[in-house]
Parts: C-alpha cells; sequence; structure tokens
C-alpha cells in the first residue's frame, strides 16, 4: 500500500516540477517578493513590515495559484490522457490512487514553500530589515490553508474538467475567506433563502481565515501554542473528509 | 464437480448499454456474451471495429461496470486488487506520461504491481532488452513514435510477469517485424504456461497463434472455439482448371459447376463439393484430350465471416 501511494505520488511530483508552470510560478513569486522595495513605503518605519507583508502574501498567493492551476487537473489529465487504464489496471485501490496524487501535489507544495521562503529570507536579509524566524509560523499555516485547498482541488478534479474545478477551487478560496462575513450575512439577511445559502457556506466550506496570521507575525503579536495547533488539526481533520468524499465520487467512476 | 480448474477468465451473460450525447441515446455495445479462458491458452478475441471488444476488456480491468451479467477475473470481481496482481494490461493505442523516461515508468510499473525493490531494476533492464528498446530507455517518452509507445506498452504489462495478460489491440502501430516479434513474445508466454486473452480485427494474428477465438459482432459473440473449426464449419468453393477443352466438352463440363469462365483452351470452373471434383475428373478421363491442370480449394475468409453476420446483424437492428 505504502509503495503504491508513495509511487503515483513521487509520478506526479516528477510530472509537476518537470512542467513549466510550476517553475514560472515560482520565479514569478520570487520577483514580486524582490521588488517590494520598489514600493515606497508611507513612513520610514513601515517599510520593514511592508516587504515583510508583501513576501508573505506573496508566497501565500503563488502556492494557492499552484495548488489551484496544478491541482485543478491532477485527476483529470490521467483520465484525458487514458494513462489512468494502465494505473487502474494494476493492483492499485482507487482510494490510494487519490491520495498518492494528493500527496504528490502537496510535496510539490512543499518544495514551492521551502524555495520561495528560502528566497524570502535571502531577500531579508540583503535589504537589512531584520529576518526573525517567527515569521515561518505564518508559512506553516499557509501549509495548513495549502493542505485543505489542494484537498478541495483534488475532489473537483476527480470528476470535472480544469477550467470548471479550478474556478470552483478558486470560489471555494474566495468564500472560505469570508466566512466571518457570511455568519455575520446569516444572522442578518432578512430574505431565508440568503440565510440557509450563508449558513451552508459557512458550516460547509472550510474557514480559511483563520489560517492568515501573517499581521499578527509582521507586528510581532504574540500568538500562544493553541493559535497553531487548532487550526492544524482543523485542517486535518477537514482534508481527510475532502478526500473520502472524493475516493467515494471517484469510486463510482466508469472511464 | 470442483476437480475442474477454475477459469482464468470467466463472463457470463455480460451486457452493457452506454447512454451517450445529449439525448443520452442508448448505445449497446454488449449483449449477452458468455466466455471463458482456461489457463495457458491463447484466446483471440475478434471483431470488426465498434464490436464490443475494448468495452469487455474494460469491464474486465474493472475500469467500467455491466449493466447486467457478471465478470471474473481468477474467480474475483474485476476491481478486486488480488486479481489484477496477477494480471498485465495493455491498453488500445497505449499513451503513457510525457514526462517519464522508459526507464522510470517500467520502475513505475513494477513499484505499482508489487514487484520486490530489489528485483524491479533487472526486471525493467529485462523488458527494455526484449522489446529492443534500450537506445531509449533513458529517453522521455514526448518524442516516442506510435510503434515504441506500443513497445511502452506490452513492457509494462509483462514487467511483473503476470499470469494473464489481456491486450487491446497489441499489434496496432507495429510494422511487419514489430509484429512477428510480438507473436513470438505472445507464443513465448504461452510455453511458460501464461494466459494470453487479446482483442484484434486482423485475421493474420488470430491464425497463426490463438489456440481458440472469439468472435464479436455488433455486441454478441457470434462463435467462440477453434478456428478452424469456426472457418470450415461453411460452404468452401473449388476452383478447377481444365485445360484443352472445346465446345462440346465445355457445355458438359458447365453442366457440373456453378460458375465457368472460359480463356483460351482453359476453363475456369467454380465448384461447390469434393464430389463435384471427382465428376470432373472422371469425365476428364472419359474424354480424351483435356486433362485438369489446377485444383485451388476456397476456404471462406473471415472477411467473409464478418460481412455476412455484420449483414444479418444490420438486418435485424434499427
Ligand atoms: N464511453 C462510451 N460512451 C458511449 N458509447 C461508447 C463508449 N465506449 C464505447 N462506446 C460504443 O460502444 C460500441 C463498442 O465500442 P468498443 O470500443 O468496445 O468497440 P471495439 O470492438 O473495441 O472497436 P475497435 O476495433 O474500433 O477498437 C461502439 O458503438 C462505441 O461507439
Ligand atoms: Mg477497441
Amino acid at each position: 500500500m505504502i509503495d503504491r501511494i508513495s509511487g503515483i505520488a513521487l509520478n506526479t511530483f516528477r510530472e509537476s516540477i518537470r512542467d513549466k508552470v510550476l517553475v514560472t510560478l515560482i520565479v514569478f513569486a520570487v520577483v514580486v517578493m524582490g521588488s517590494s522595495r520598489v514600493i515606497q513605503p508611507l513612513a520610514l518605519g513601515e517599510e520593514a513590515k511592508i516587504i515583510k507583508d508583501i513576501g508573505l502574501s506573496a508566497i501565500t498567493l503563488f502556492c494557492v495559484l499552484i495548488s489551484i492551476l496544478v491541482g485543478g487537473r491532477i485527476v483529470y489529465r490521467e483520465v484525458e490522457k487514458r494513462t489512468i487504464y494502465i494505473m487502474l489496471a494494476k493492483p492499485v485501490r482507487r482510494w490510494e490512487f487519490i491520495v498518492g496524487k494528493y500527496l504528490g501535489l502537496m510535496t510539490v507544495l512543499v518544495v514551492s514553500l521551502v524555495v520561495m521562503t528560502a528566497a524570502f529570507y535571502v531577500i531579508l536579509l540583503v535589504l537589512g530589515v531584520g529576518a526573525p524566524l517567527y515569521l515561518l509560523l505564518a508559512v506553516l499555516m499557509t501549509l495548513f490553508e495549502l493542505a485543505i485547498l489542494t484537498a478541495v482541488a483534488v475532489l473537483f478534479s476527480s470528476f470535472s474538467t480544469p477550467i470548471t474545478g479550478a474556478v470552483f477551487t478558486f470560489a471555494v478560496y474566495f468564500v472560505g475567506h469570508m466566512s466571518r462575513d457570511l455568519k455575520l450575512l446569516a444572522a442578518i439577511s432578512p430574505s431565508p433563502v440568503v440565510k440557509a445559502v450563508s449558513y451552508f457556506s459557512y458550516y460547509v466550506l472550510p474557514n480559511l481565515a483563520n489560517f492568515n496570521i501573517r499581521p499578527e507575525v509582521v507586528y510581532g503579536v504574540p500568538l500562544g501554542p493553541s493559535a497553531l495547533l487548532l487550526p492544524g488539526l482543523y485542517a486535518l481533520v477537514y482534508t481527510a473528509t475532502v478526500l473520502l468524499i472524493s475516493t467515494a465520487i471517484f469510486n463510482r467512476r466508469e472511464f | 464437480m470442483s476437480s475442474l480448474p477454475e477459469p482464468v477468465v470467466s463472463v457470463t451473460r455480460l451486457s452493457k448499454v452506454y447512454h451517450s450525447g445529449f439525448r443520452m441515446k442508448r448505445i449497446r455495445a454488449l449483449e449477452d456474451i458468455s466466455l471463458e479462458v482456461e489457463k495457458g491458452e491463447i484466446f483471440g478475441f475478434l471483431g470488426p471495429n465498434g464490436a464490443g471488444k475494448t468495452t469487455l476488456i474494460k469491464i474486465l480491468m474493472g475500469l467500467t461496470e455491466p449493466t447486467s451479467g457478471t465478470a471474473q477475473v481468477f474467480g474475483r470481481p474485476p476491481r478486486d486488487a488480488k486479481a489484477k496482481a496477477r494480471l498485465g494490461f495493455l491498453p488500445e493505442s497505449p499513451y503513457f506520461y510525457d514526462h517519464l523516461t522508459a526507464r522510470e515508468f517500467l520502475g513505475l510499473a513494477a513499484k505499482l504491481s508489487g514487484v520486490q525493490k530489489s528485483e524491479a531494476a533487472g526486471r525493467v533492464t529485462g523488458q527494455l532488452r526484449l522489446l529492443r528498446m534500450e537506445n531509449a530507455a533513458d529517453v522521455q517518452m514526448r518524442g516516442f513514435s506510435r510503434g515504441m509507445l506500443q513497445r511502452m506498452g506490452i513492457a509494462q504489462a509483462l514487467v511483473a510477469d503476470p499470469e494473464l495478460v489481456v491486450l487491446d489491440e497489441p499489434m496496432g502501430g507495429l510494422d511487419p517485424i514489430g509484429r512477428k516479434e510480438f507473436r513470438d513474445i505472445i507464443v513465448d508466454l504461452r510455453d511458460r504456461g501464461k494466459t494470453v486473452f487479446f482483442s484484434t480485427h486482423i485475421l493474420s494474428d488470430v491464425e497463426m497463434i490463438c489456440d481458440r477465438v472469439g468472435i464479436v459482432i455488433a455486441g454478441r459473440m457470434v462463435e467462440v472455439g477453434r478456428l478452424r473449426e469456426i472457418l470450415t464449419g461453411d460452404v468452401e468453393s473449388i476452383e478447377v482448371t481444365v485445360r484443352g477443352v472445346t465446345g462440346k466438352t465445355q457445355k458438359i463440363l458447365e453442366r457440373v459447376s456453378q460458375h465457368s469462365l472460359k480463356s483460351g483452351d482453359e476453363l475456369l470452373l467454380t465448384v461447390r463439393s469434393e464430389e463435384e471434383v471427382d465428376r470432373i475428373m472422371a469425365i476428364s478421363r472419359e474424354v480424351g484430350g483435356i486433362r485438369v491442370v489446377g485444383i485451388v480449394p476456397h476456404r471462406r475468409t473471415l472477411e467473409d465471416f464478418f460481412m455476412a453476420h455484420v449483414a444479418k446483424a444490420g438486418g435485424t437492428r434499427d
């Protein structure tokens, strides 16, 4: 089982790193981080904070893009190219295939995160604005968020086309960051339809805003361990659930 | 009762209906198909384009579910990983990962098939040698020709040395030398006690190597058995060439035959049975000056067989 899952994951990883999309996105992220100096700060003391904020935001944004763009076609591509026939005719269970694909993409994202973060720290050191290690907490939270988002991308990819998949995954990302507003909307809206939709979205879609601790780390606000543990646990449970649903859907598919 | 060895592949009253297009038009790809493949035989699954060969194979591989009926591989449902661990599969016009080299791809195939790590590298090299792909071993498969992809397809199917090999149009995209090598590989598998199930629409593929064939036309199994029995069970025609024929003997000879064609002093007669050949021989002995110079039996070809059945099927369908 481990061999089969790791085989599929490694293949997915190889496929992605030999793909131009990934390299382009990583290079672009580094360029954006490096050019943050160009954006002149309003107040002098704010410069360091803005550079850090832009850097961390760029890391998150580009990894989210990788997750959506690569993840959105990850299963579809195997169906379209008919490589799925070869895979599923081997003694590979369908859930192993889904989990393998997911872990392969997560490996790609971890590597991308490491590369971008390393570049980020180099830029901080070169600019001499200070490079405290606690900024890494924000990167870790981004990884948790990516775990959820990638599972959602795999879910859509297991039954829809890449464009639809990417659009829906992006929608989940977008709405997931408005969870608080949704709850508020549900509470105050007079329309029962709006109320129902908002409540549904609030409870079913992932609450991604919790994973954004960039302002806290940039401004040096102290964070307790629960600020990391709870989101980590949440990401784990949410991811597992989405992968279970993906498998259930994929199990019923015919090729 | 259960002393008989279990068939490697067994299909019982299998039907598959596809719903296709916007109007969900019903397509009956398979209708009431039954067949069994025994251990150690080469079974050819023969039928014209669109007959349903790929559909049956996909069901056997657990890629598609039948609408009704059952399919079993090694006595298990096709989706069972224990069944799949014992087989190798080559899909129709196979396509693989552009980004992998031939060696990486076969390594992946070996790993997924449960080949031990210590053995994998040797197996991969062995397959590359068997299919004469050593020169392309470390090249990405992106630029591979159709024939090279076909070779990679068979290599990945055989890499775990499976007991059953299922091949969908294995000769597709191969040149005559490739086809010959392929036939040798298949016969070699049988000699090593493996079971081979393959589909094709080309008669010469099956004639030389198959132990048994099943002929499927428009989703129905019209014949299962040994190819020779299937084809000679039908009416043959025999062409007899007689030399030195004059106007008078021509009339006598034409009365015996179904069809005749005169060219110079030679007469080409077409008859239905060997008895009629005997009568022509007798006449030639009685009448002086004429001689039988050629007897060519015309076996019914598989093409004739296809055509006749396709015409019949066309008549009973919408
Ligand atoms: N996924 C599908 N959806 C709808 N119809 C299908 C599907 N797959 C196959 N068919 C139809 O089922 C019939 C049998 O197709 P199948 O591919 O099994 O034929 P085949 O014998 O393999 O033909 P060929 O020699 O061309 O490969 C055809 O009429 C085909 O159009
Ligand atoms: Mg076919």
